[in-house]
C-alpha cells in the first residue's frame, strides 16, 4: 500500500470513528421492544418530581400494583419534571425517538407533540367509559375533540385556602366581596400577618391561580369562550382588562406576600402552614402537600374557598378556574400487543385502580370514585369544593406556551407599574390573534 | 520516504482527528445554527425558510437589547473588575506582600471550584424574601414587609448577579496569573531591585510585558465567558423578575426551548457568536496597537 494510500485511508478511519462517537451508534438507546419469554416492555416518560416525598411514594405504590397485576408487562420509566421534561420530551420527538408512552397535557402545553401527530387519539378504547369521569375530564383536548391522554386528576387551579382560627382571632369572617377582602388587609398587616399568600418567582402563578378565574368573574363564561375563538369577543375587552386591574388593586393595597415576586413557589405555602398568612391562593394540587405538612388539628379550621364576588360580576359566583389533568398518552407508532399493553398502563393509571391509590395519597382523581370513610380531612375538604363549584378555563390551557409566557411576565411588570392592563391586555389579544385562534 | 513526504503524514496523523473533531463539533453546529436561523423550524415537523424575519424580529425586540445590556455589563465586570482584581491578588500573593499566601490563595480560588447552581441557591439563600440578610432587616427594621428592593428595580436587579459573578469568576483569573508570574526569573527581578528599580517600575517595565499575553488570553475568555452566561443566572432568577436579570443566553433558552422557537432561537445565538468574534477583534487590534508601544 502506497504512502498516500495510507493517509487516505487514516483519515477516513478517523472520520468514522469521529462520526459514530458523534452520532452515537444508539442500539443500547433504543428501548427493547422484543418479546422475551412473553413479557412485553414498554418505554415510558414520566412527568415527576423524584424528590417529592407524597407523590413519588404514591407513583411508587401504583406502579407496584400494576406489576402484581401485570406481571407480563414491563415498563422502563424515566423521570422529568419542569421545564426539563418538556425539553427533553420535544427533544425526543425531533429525533424520532419518542417512548412508547408519555405524560401529556390535554391543553396547549404538549401541543408540539400531539399536533404534530406523535400521540394516538385515545377515543376508540376510551368509548364506553364516558359516564366514568367527571365531566371537566372530557373535554376536547385537540381540534376535532381528539383525547391525547385520559385525564388522571381535576386540577382546580385557584382555591382560596382560608386559615380560620387566625381570621376568628383577628375578628374577622371570611369576605363576601372584593371590598370587604380588602378592608380586613389593615387588620391582617398590623397583626404582622400576610393576607394572601403567593409566590410568584416562576411568573405562572398570579395567571393560572388568580387571572385565569378573575378573567371568568369579570366577563363569564360565555365571553371566555368568545375570547378564545375570536368570536365577537377579544382578551383587549374591558372585561379582561378589569380582571388586571383587580390584580394591579390587590397588589397596590399590599394584600399579596411582600416580595410577591421574588418569592420562590413554595414559600406560598411554607407561609400558609406556617400561619403567617391568613390566605393563601393556589391550585388543588396544595391539597397533596397539606396532607403531609399540616396537623390534625390545622386540618379541622383550614377550609378551601372561592375568591369573594367583585365588582360588577358577570361570571358566577364562588366559582374557580380549572382544566383536566395530565395522563399518559401513547405513541402513535404503537400497534399490536405493545399497544394493548400501553393502554392496560393507561387505563390502570387513570382508571379506578390507579385513581383508588392517588385519591389515598391527596390527589383528585377525574375518575368518579367515592371517596374512602378514611380519607385525609383535607381531601374530603377539595371532594366537596370542586364537587359544589362552577368552574371556567385555566389560561394557560387555552393559549400557548409563547403567548402565556409573554402574558406571564407582562403581569409581573404590570405589578411593578411598568406597564398597565389595558397594555397587557391588548399584548396577549395581539399575540393570541396572530398565532393562536385555532381553538 | 523523503522527509517532505513523512512531515506531511506526520501532519496528518496528528492534526487529522482534531480537525475532524472540530469540524463536527465546532463548525458543524455553527453552520447548521446559521441555516436554521433562517427557518421558522419549531423543533419537529417542517421547515420554512423565512430570510432574516427572526433577526429583524430580535432587533425589534426590547427584551433582546435588555438582555444585552445585562451581558455588557457581565462583561464589564469581567473585563474591568475580575481580571484587573484577580491580576492584583495574583500579584499580592506573588509578591509577598501578604503572609499566609497559600490560605489565601485557596480562599480566593475556593468560588470556583463549586458548582454555579450550588452558588446560586447560596445567594438566594442570602438575599431572597424569605432568607437570611431580609430576615435580619425585617427583625432590625421591625418592618415585616421589607424587601430587598434591587430585584425588584428594571435598572438594578442585575447588580447583585454581577457581584456574585466578579465574586465568583476572580479567582480563577488571579490563579492563571500567578502561575504565569511565577514563571518569571526571579533573577530579573532581583536584578532589577538591585538596580534600583521601585515596585512600580517594576510593574510597568517587566511584569506587564511579560503578562501581556497572559491578559489578553483571560480577556478573551471573559468575554466569550460572559457573553455565554447562563447557568448561574439561570439558577438564581431565571432572568425574572419580568426579564429584568435576563441576558442573552436566557432569552435563547427561553424561545427555543420553551416557545420552541428553534430558527428564532437559533438567530439569537449566531447574533452572540457574532457579538463574540466583534469583541475579540477589537480587543485583538487594541493588542496590537499595546504590542507596538512595547516593543
Amino acid at each position: 500500500m502506497k504512502k498516500r494510500e495510507i493517509v487516505r485511508l487514516f483519515v477516513l478511519c478517523s472520520f468514522c470513528v469521529s462520526t459514530a462517537l458523534l452520532v452515537g451508534c444508539n442500539k443500547k438507546g433504543e428501548e427493547a421492544t422484543t418479546q422475551e419469554s412473553g413479557t412485553i416492555t414498554l418505554s415510558a416518560y414520566h412527568y415527576l418530581d423524584q424528590t417529592d416525598k407524597t407523590t413519588a411514594p404514591n407513583f411508587q405504590a401504583l406502579v407496584e400494583a400494576f406489576n402484581k397485576k401485570y406481571p407480563n408487562i414491563k415498563i422502563n420509566f424515566e423521570f422529568g419534571y419542569g421545564e426539563a421534561y418538556h425539553t427533553k420530551l420535544q427533544t425526543l420527538a425531533a429525533s424520532g425517538q419518542l417512548p412508547d408512552m408519555m405524560v401529556v397535557y390535554p391543553g396547549k402545553r404538549t401541543a408540539y407533540i400531539t399536533s404534530e401527530g406523535h400521540v394516538q387519539d385515545l377515543r376508540p378504547r376510551f368509548s364506553g367509559h364516558e359516564s366514568e369521569f367527571a365531566s371537566i375530564a372530557l373535554k376536547s383536548q385537540g381540534p376535532n375533540g381528539e383525547m391525547w391522554e385520559i385525564p388522571e386528576d381535576i386540577s382546580v387551579t385557584s382555591i382560596m385556602y382560608t386559615n380560620n382560627k387566625l381570621l376568628k382571632e383577628l375578628g374577622l369572617t371570611f369576605p363576601k366581596t372584593l371590598d370587604e377582602l380588602i378592608a380586613q388587609g389593615e387588620t391582617i398587616r398590623q397583626a404582622g400577618l400576610i393576607p394572601i399568600s403567593m409566590a410568584n418567582k416562576d411568573a405562572w402563578p398570579m395567571q393560572s391561580c388568580l387571572a385565569s378565574m378573575l378573567a371568568e368573574r369579570t366577563g363569564g363564561m360565555e365571553w371566555f369562550d368568545k375570547a378564545v375563538k375570536g368570536d365577537g369577543a377579544g382578551f383587549d375587552d374591558d372585561v379582561f382588562v378589569r380582571a388586571l386591574e383587580i390584580i394591579n388593586f390587590l397588589h397596590e393595597k399590599e394584600m399579596f406576600s411582600p416580595g410577591i415576586n421574588q418569592l420562590a413557589y413554595m414559600q406560598g405555602l411554607d407561609d400558609f402552614v406556617n400561619e403567617r398568612a391568613v390566605y393563601f391562593i393556589d391550585g388543588g394540587w396544595m391539597v397533596n402537600n397539606m396532607v403531609g405538612e399540616l396537623s390534625d388539628e390545622q386540618k379541622e379550621y383550614m377550609s378551601l374557598e372561592s375568591f369573594p364576588d367583585i365588582p360588577n360580576q358577570k361570571g358566577e359566583s364562588g366559582s374557580a378556574s380549572g382544566v383536566a389533568g395530565t395522563g399518559f398518552g401513547m405513541n402513535s407508532d404503537l400497534s399490536g400487543e405493545k399497544a394493548e399493553a400501553a393502554w392496560k398502563w393507561i387505563w390502570f393509571y387513570s382508571g379506578p385502580e390507579g385513581s383508588a391509590i392517588r385519591q389515598r395519597f391527596g390527589r383528585l382523581p377525574a375518575y368518579n370514585l367515592k371517596a374512602p370513610d378514611d380519607v385525609d380531612p383535607m381531601i374530603k375538604k377539595l371532594i366537596n369544593y370542586v364537587g359544589s363549584i362552577p368552574m371556567g378555563y385555566v389560561l394557560d390551557s387555552v393559549v400557548g406556551a409563547e403567548g402565556i409566557g409573554i402574558f406571564n411576565n407582562d403581569l409581573q411588570e404590570m405589578m411593578f407599574g411598568l406597564t398597565t392592563p389595558k397594555d397587557v391586555a391588548s399584548k396577549l389579544e395581539e399575540w393570541v390573534n396572530e398565532n393562536d385562534r385555532s381553538n | 520516504m523523503n522527509q517532505k513526504k513523512t512531515k506531511i503524514i506526520s501532519y496528518w496523523i496528528l492534526a487529522g482527528p482534531p480537525l475532524i473533531l472540530f469540524l463536527s463539533v465546532i463548525l458543524f453546529p455553527i453552520l447548521f445554527s446559521l441555516i436554521i436561523s433562517l427557518s421558522n423550524w419549531s423543533g419537529s415537523g417542517s421547515l420554512q425558510w423565512v430570510g432574516l424575519k427572526n433577526y429583524i424580529e430580535i432587533i425589534h425586540d426590547r427584551i433582546f437589547f435588555h438582555g444585552l445590556r445585562n451581558n455588557l455589563l457581565i462583561v464589564a465586570i469581567s473585563v474591568l473588575g475580575q481580571i484587573p482584581l484577580g491580576f492584583v491578588l495574583a500579584y499580592i500573593l506573588y509578591r509577598k506582600i501578604v503572609q499566609r499566601e497559600k490560605f489565601f490563595e485557596t480562599m480566593i480560588f475556593l468560588p470556583i471550584t463549586i458548582s454555579p447552581v450550588v452558588i446560586a441557591i447560596l445567594w438566594n439563600q442570602i438575599f431572597s424574601t424569605s432568607g437570611l440578610y431580609t430576615s435580619i432587616i425585617r427583625k432590625i427594621s421591625n418592618n415585616p414587609r421589607y424587601v430587598v428592593s434591587i430585584f425588584e428595580n428594571q435598572s438594578l436587579a442585575i447588580i447583585p448577579i454581577l457581584f456574585v459573578i466578579l465574586w465568583m469568576y476572580t479567582g480563577m483569573y488571579m490563579v492563571m496569573y500567578l502561575a504565569n508570574l511565577q514563571k518569571i526569573s526571579p533573577s530579573i527581578l532581583e536584578a532589577a531591585e538591585i538596580d534600583g528599580a521601585s515596585e512600580s517600575q517594576i510593574l510597568l517595565h517587566i511584569i506587564f510585558p511579560f503578562m501581556q499575553g497572559v491578559i489578553m488570553t483571560t480577556t478573551i475568555f471573559a468575554i466569550t465567558g460572559s457573553l455565554k452566561s447562563f447557568d448561574l443566572i439561570y439558577a438564581m432568577t431565571g432572568g425574572g423578575p419580568a426579564h429584568f436579570t435576563e441576558v442573552i443566553a436566557i432569552y435563547m433558552y427561553t424561545n427555543t426551548f420553551k416557545y420552541y422557537k428553534y430558527g428564532f432561537g437559533s438567530a439569537v445565538s449566531i447574533i452572540i457568536v457574532l457579538l463574540s468574534v466583534g469583541l475579540i477583534f477589537l480587543l485583538q487590534i487594541l493588542s496590537r496597537r499595546l504590542d507596538r508601544k512595547y516593543s
